[in-house]
């Protein structure tokens, strides 16, 4: 396994806090929330549901996510972490890899280089051109570490299932085509087929959200979008279903590598309603990597307290200028949010 | 450390896990600017209010209530910072006093700075050099926590009224054996009232020996070695055994009065002659049966004996110990609880008869479950009328609710052992020299043999102490049937 972009997050993390020594920090921080690049297109959605029947046969089922926060703000910069999870489920035992947290700290004149360098040490010669602003950083480097940890399933598990959070579309920043088909290539080498959950869409049939098309069919169940054309770059590498895999109004956009075949699609959800638990529709797999990423306050408080320690970061609680102005109608800005 | 928030007297301190407080110690919050600094108690340690624990425990336990088998890999080891913070602990903190040039007073009025105060932990030893809690007769009660000792003055018992309360089996006696011997050595006369027999073996060592103590005990045991002659009461002692003791009717007494002074009269003033008296009395026969009751009742106790030579041994033994100090012990162990009664009335109507007359100078009286021989009017009379006299009553109970309200409101020094119980600690924390969030949260979890001290004997700077073990022979011990067969 090429462990050159852990070890570039961790050189550069130490690289770059090594620039904030007795910096003020502010605490003050709005949180970053992804807006997921949809293609937009009329697209049709197969009212005909295909059924689903669980099947127990023993499979692994491997998810991923990834989570970051922006800690605080110093003169030059901002102070931001990244963390991300690999959570597996074989023989009804969950198993987890977590790595990080790592912090950064990015500033005007190291962001480009921060960013290259972890990019060229996974990337290798693809995609350079796009550099993040200020704003999308954060996300940016959990997107990085989140291909890293999708490559390291993709080459390790054997006849599983792989989740992903979020769409199979390719052609972003974030996820280059390239990279994105050498991912699924990796895992369908090794029988195995990705399933990507998206907990939030806006694709739409007639005005309504996909999700909340509601059939009279009994769960569980997938709903084919077809029709789907996004605008170049962006390209799908899966085929979009709506699942609805358990009793209630919970659903969730599906992509399902488009290499697959159909047959093999639906017994690969069909595996995972057989092996893994499903609590709101959602894989329980999934969730707890979702979980072990994610950052809480008390851990940010944690860092906050790592950096001051560490490089004698004097934390400043930058007065709130929607409560300064608004009183208690005030609410902009929330303190140590979770991404 | 650092100053969070006060409210009222009381502060709350952020404390992190690397700074080890517990309940009962002292912090020194001082603020160099105002040239101050608050004396504060710990009297709870609760976990702060972290945002994001919640997430946190539950992230844990994510696998059906098993911990999740996982790798961390955590390259600039932030998870001991997360420890730490989860960790952090907020400690709740009454404020004693305010050290000013190096002079104590209550206030609270002022405020340390949050931002510039520094907090410390203030030792007991450092404590006690402040609240001079010295003197020239000084009681080791045993060691604080730092493993100092904590030396109080035996005139701060002095003149006062205490009481020594905490459940079964906590240590209430052998701190009152502690306070006996001490207060001895200083040539004080103690009387005890021994409910359980317990205290007979203070003059001996722990193997049966003899040991500096022997000769200043007394144990008198009703009945045996200790028995009253007629002759040698009062008048108005012995009604009082009859009217409250053996509870005799106002018109009987009035009769029995006249008997009195007919055969005082006469000089005829014995068990047998009272008896005949009684016979032939030209009175109402309902009253003669009723002072025929009481009259055998009297005789049966075998408390009473017409034999002056047997009848001398209480105050002997108090004269002796006015003289060298002593203890005398009135075991009542095997008395009934009428007996019981007509004894506790003759000892204390003694006793007030001999302060009275300056024939004793004072008496340190310790009363076990007082509740159990104590008549009602004694309660008031022992916290007003009797201290005038010299009796300084220490009240020794495991049933708190036994004592009464003002009793409490009243005790100068209250020796506080461990209870559980919601209701006694409700009850003690009545006392007007501790405040009841003290009592409440320090009293629950003492351990065995250790005791909060209230009151004058720590300048009300209430104290934790592991009350020093002695070398005594126990008695009255508790008879176990399954003993011998493990």
């Amino acid at each position: 396994m090429d462990t050159t972009l852990p070890q570039r997050f961790i050189e550069l993390s130490l690289h770059s806090l090594k620039h904030v020594q007795n910096q003020p920090l502010q605490l003050n921080q709005q949180t970053f929330q992804q807006n997921p690049i949809e293609p937009l297109n009329a697209l049709q959605l197969k009212l005909q549901p295909i059924p689903l029947k669980p099947k127990t046969e023993e499979t692994t089922i491997a998810a991923v996510d990834t989570s970051s926060i922006k800690i605080g703000e110093t003169n030059k910069g901002i102070i931001i972490a990244v963390r991300g999870a690999n959570v597996w489920k074989n023989k009804r035992n969950y198993g987890y890899l977590r790595l990080g947290p790592f912090i950064f700290h990015i500033t005007e004149e190291n962001l480009k280089e921060v960013y290259n360098t972890l990019q060229k040490a996974y990337f290798t010669e693809h995609n350079h051109q796009t550099s993040p602003n200020f704003m999308q950083i954060p996300m940016r480097i959990a997107s990085l570490l989140e291909r890293w940890l999708q490559t390291t399933l993709s080459k390790t598990i054997n006849n599983g299932l792989i989740l992903f959070d979020g769409s199979l579309t390719a052609g972003t920043a974030d996820a280059p085509t390239q990279h994105m088909k050498e991912i699924l290539g990796n895992a369908r080498g090794r029988n195995n087929v990705v399933l990507a959950f998206s907990k939030m869409t806006t694709l739409r049939f007639n005005g309504y959200i996909v999700t909340d098309v509601l059939l009279a069919h009994k769960p569980p169940y997938l709903l084919e979008i077809s029709n789907l054309k996004p605008k170049p770059p962006l390209i799908l590498l899966g085929d979009v279903y709506v699942a609805r895999l358990t009793n209630g109004n919970y659903a969730f956009r599906l992509d399902i590598d488009k290499e697959i075949s159909i047959e093999k699609r639906v017994e690969a959800v069909e595996k995972l309603l057989g092996n893994d638990l499903f609590f709101q529709s959602y894989p329980e797999t999934l969730r707890l990597a979702h979980i072990l990423c994610t950052f809480t306050a008390n851990e940010v408080i944690a860092m906050q307290h790592f950096i001051s320690q560490k490089y004698g970061l004097k934390i400043v609680n930058r007065p709130d200028m929607h409560r300064l102005l608004f009183g208690p109608f005030g609410k902009g800005e929330n303190r140590n949010e979770t991404v | 450390m650092k100053l969070y928030r006060k409210e009222g007297n009381i502060v709350q301190i952020l404390s992190f896990p690397n700074e080890t407080v517990e309940k009962g110690d002292y912090l020194l919050v001082e603020d160099a600017e105002a040239g101050k600094a608050l004396i504060v108690q710990v009297i709870d340690v609760q976990f702060a209010n972290i945002p994001g624990v919640l997430e946190e425990l539950l992230r844990s336990l994510p696998d059906g209530g098993e911990l999740l088998q996982g790798e961390d890999f955590d390259p600039l080891e932030i998870a001991p910072h997360i420890t730490y913070i989860q960790d952090s602990r907020l400690l709740i903190c009454k404020i004693r006093a305010t050290v000013e040039n190096e002079n104590l007073s209550p206030s609270s009025s002022w405020l340390p700075s949050r931002s510039q105060s520094t907090i410390r932990k203030l030792t007991i030893s450092t404590l006690l050099k402040l609240a001079k809690v010295d003197g020239n007769l000084p009681i080791a009660l045993g060691g604080t926590k730092e493993s100092s000792l904590l030396t109080i003055d035996a005139s701060a018992l002095d003149g006062r009224l205490n009481i020594i309360t905490g459940k079964k089996e906590t240590g209430k006696s052998h701190l009152s054996k502690l306070l006996i011997l001490n207060l001895m050595q200083y040539k004080a006369t103690v009387v005890v009232f021994d409910l359980n027999g317990e205290y007979g073996g203070l003059g001996m060592t722990s193997d049966g020996k003899r040991n500096a103590h022997y000769n200043k005990i007394h144990v008198l045991i009703p009945s045996q070695n200790f028995k009253v002659a007629l002759k040698q009461l009062h008048l108005h002692v012995l009604l009082n055994i009859l009217i409250h003791a053996l509870h005799l009717p106002g018109t009987s007494a009035r009769e029995f009065r006249r008997i009195w002074q007919f055969l005082k009269e006469k000089d005829n003033l014995t068990l047998h002659e009272l008896g005949e008296a009684i016979r032939n009395w030209h009175c109402n026969q309902n009253v003669r049966d009723a002072l025929f009751s009481r009259y055998y009742a009297l005789v049966n106790s075998g408390f009473f004996t017409d034999n002056i030579a047997e009848a001398t041994l209480l105050e002997e033994c108090l004269f002796k110990a006015k003289e060298e100090g002593g203890t005398i012990i009135i075991n009542l162990r095997n008395t009934s609880p009428i007996d019981r009664q007509t004894v506790v009335e003759y000892v204390l109507g003694k006793l007030v008869e001999l302060l009275t007359s300056w024939k004793l100078k004072a008496v340190f009286l310790l009363a076990e479950e007082a509740h159990l021989y104590l008549r009602e009017t004694y309660w008031d009379d022992i916290v007003t009328r009797m201290r005038h006299f010299g009796i300084f009553t220490t009240f020794i109970t495991n049933q708190p609710d036994t004592i009464r309200e003002n009793i409490y409101r009243q005790a100068d020094n209250i020796f506080l052992f461990n209870f559980t119980n919601e209701h006694d600690l409700e009850v003690v924390s009545r006392a007007a020299r501790v405040d009841a969030e003290t009592v409440k949260s320090i009293a629950r979890d003492l351990p065995p043999h250790h005791c909060l001290a209230l009151g004058k004997v720590v300048k009300d700077f209430p104290m934790v102490v592991k009350v020093k073990a002695l070398d005594v022979k126990t008695m009255g011990e508790t008879r176990l049937f399954f003993k011998d067969m493990n």
